[in-house]
């Protein structure tokens, strides 16, 4: 945890301090790790994530995936298959909150590729919180949520209204799993991916876990892959393995 | 926030009557219907706040036709509907389409002074969270532009370097060679 955000923390884990009685907040995590259930953990962790997102956020990115990334990668991929098993795509959303990122990423792919048949989509959306999971998993957006990022054409086309919300439509629900994980542990798993998506997570992380971090997706990234990380993020001082590439207005990392 | 713009409409003069009176004196412009259909006169004209409306009414537009214009007009706008004990799973279905509260009848004004505070407080909040959204994303597009700029232009340096680096490994043994071979490499960036 980066120093800065410290306070943060502590503002955020207050009321769960007094909920459970503890009288500091090592009290709270070893009642955590001892609680014979994970409810006390899953609280601290819903309390502390920031699920800060949205479809589409910054369009850079998916504009890149959609003009440069994903041509580019199946043109490669092309010419590797022997024509008769599917061309493996996978991709990999590091933290995908409550789904919006993988859902758009998995709109790209269906707007680029009419017949996604062809390919074998691997899409994967991870995340520390169960409960951001659960509502990613769900795939049911409060109108907030939906209207901010989605243009009409989309929300009409891969949406379908749910009560009072939006339900992302079955055939791109259909095209995503989602799975709980903390990425700071090792990433083991995952098997190798070709496109990472890690925005906006490491920013809250201390050099040492940025380090750590970029170091693990290095590894599990195929040699000619590609990492997106968010738009204030520098990957200078933190990664040298990995190169920075610009396309339009947005840069995406590939191994040197 | 500016005072809060108020609609009531009911056909109950004596409601009508103590609703004016009652919010009018909390500090609120409020403004009267005395049944459904002078109320969607006046929605389009101009926006308000919060609309207070009766469920039943006579002359064939009710509570639930005066909501789905208010929304219809403007989304911002907030519905309470009040409505007698009889009739309270109306009000449920007049919830699920975007009114924001209901009242039993009568009236508890303590009650419905709550409700429209707790309004209040919530667009305040909205408004806030809308604010605060802009200027991240304002403040995050300079940001980037900045950093993005800044990694781009260290990757060429690094290359710079490597490449100067590799100038000095392969013509060290001839010094003037290696210095010109050098400012060549300077002078093209």
């Amino acid at each position: 945890m980066n120093e800065s955000k410290a306070y943060l923390v502590k503002a955020r884990l207050s009321d769960l301090i007094k909920e459970y009685k503890c009288s500091s907040y090592r009290e709270l995590c070893i009642k955590a790790k001892t609680s014979p259930n994970k409810t006390i953990e899953n609280r601290i962790i819903d309390a502390i994530s920031t699920n800060e997102t949205l479809f589409f956020r910054d369009t850079g990115p998916f504009e890149v995936l959609q003009h440069k990334i994903l041509p580019d990668l199946i043109d490669r991929r092309t010419e590797r298959s022997s024509g008769i098993l599917p061309i493996p795509i996978r991709i990999w959303s590091a933290a995908c909150s409550t789904g919006q990122e993988v859902y758009s990423i998995a709109i790209v792919l269906k707007e680029l590729l009419p017949d996604l048949k062809k390919y074998n989509v691997k899409l994967l959306g991870t995340d520390i919180s169960d409960s951001a999971i659960g509502q990613a998993s769900y795939g049911t957006y409060n109108k907030f949520e939906i209207e901010r990022g989605l243009s009409k054409d989309k929300l009409q086309k891969y949406f379908v209204p749910n009560g009072g919300n939006w339900r992302i439509c079955d055939e791109i629900r259909t095209m995503v799993s989602f799975s709980k994980r903390n990425i700071l542990k090792p990433l083991m798993g995952l098997g190798k991916l070709d496109i990472i998506f890690c925005r906006n997570v490491a920013i809250y992380f201390n050099l040492e876990d940025r380090i750590k971090l970029f170091e693990n997706i290095a590894g599990i990234l195929e040699p000619d892959g590609y990492l997106i990380v968010g738009s204030t993020e520098s990957l200078t001082g933190i990664c040298n393995i990995f190169e920075p590439k610009k396309y339009l207005r947005t840069i995406y990392y590939q191994l040197r | 926030m500016k005072q809060l713009k108020i609609l009531a409409v009911d056909d109950d003069p004596f409601t009508l009557k103590m609703l004016e009176k009652k919010l009018g004196k909390e500090g609120y412009d409020i403004e009267t219907a005395s049944d459904g259909i002078k109320a969607i006169k006046l929605i389009p004209e101009k926006f308000y706040n919060i609309i207070i409306t009766d469920l039943v009414m006579p002359g064939g537009v009710d509570g639930m036709d005066v909501l789905n214009e208010a929304k219809n007009k403007n989304k911002q706008t907030e519905v309470i509907l009040l409505t007698a004990h009889a009739s309270v799973e109306n009000a449920v279905e007049a919830m699920r389409r975007g009114a924001s509260d209901y009242l039993k009848k009568p009236i508890n004004f303590y009650e419905l002074i709550l409700r429209i505070e707790k309004i209040k407080n919530y667009k305040k909040l909205l408004k806030n969270a809308q604010d605060l959204r802009e200027a991240m994303d304002v403040t995050e597009q300079n940001a980037s532009q900045t950093i993005q700029q800044l990694e781009m232009s260290v990757a060429e340096l690094q290359n710079v370097v490597s490449e100067i680096r590799q100038v000095i490994i392969t013509h060290s043994i001839d010094p003037n060679k290696c210095v010109n071979r050098v400012l060549d490499i300077v002078s093209s960036f």
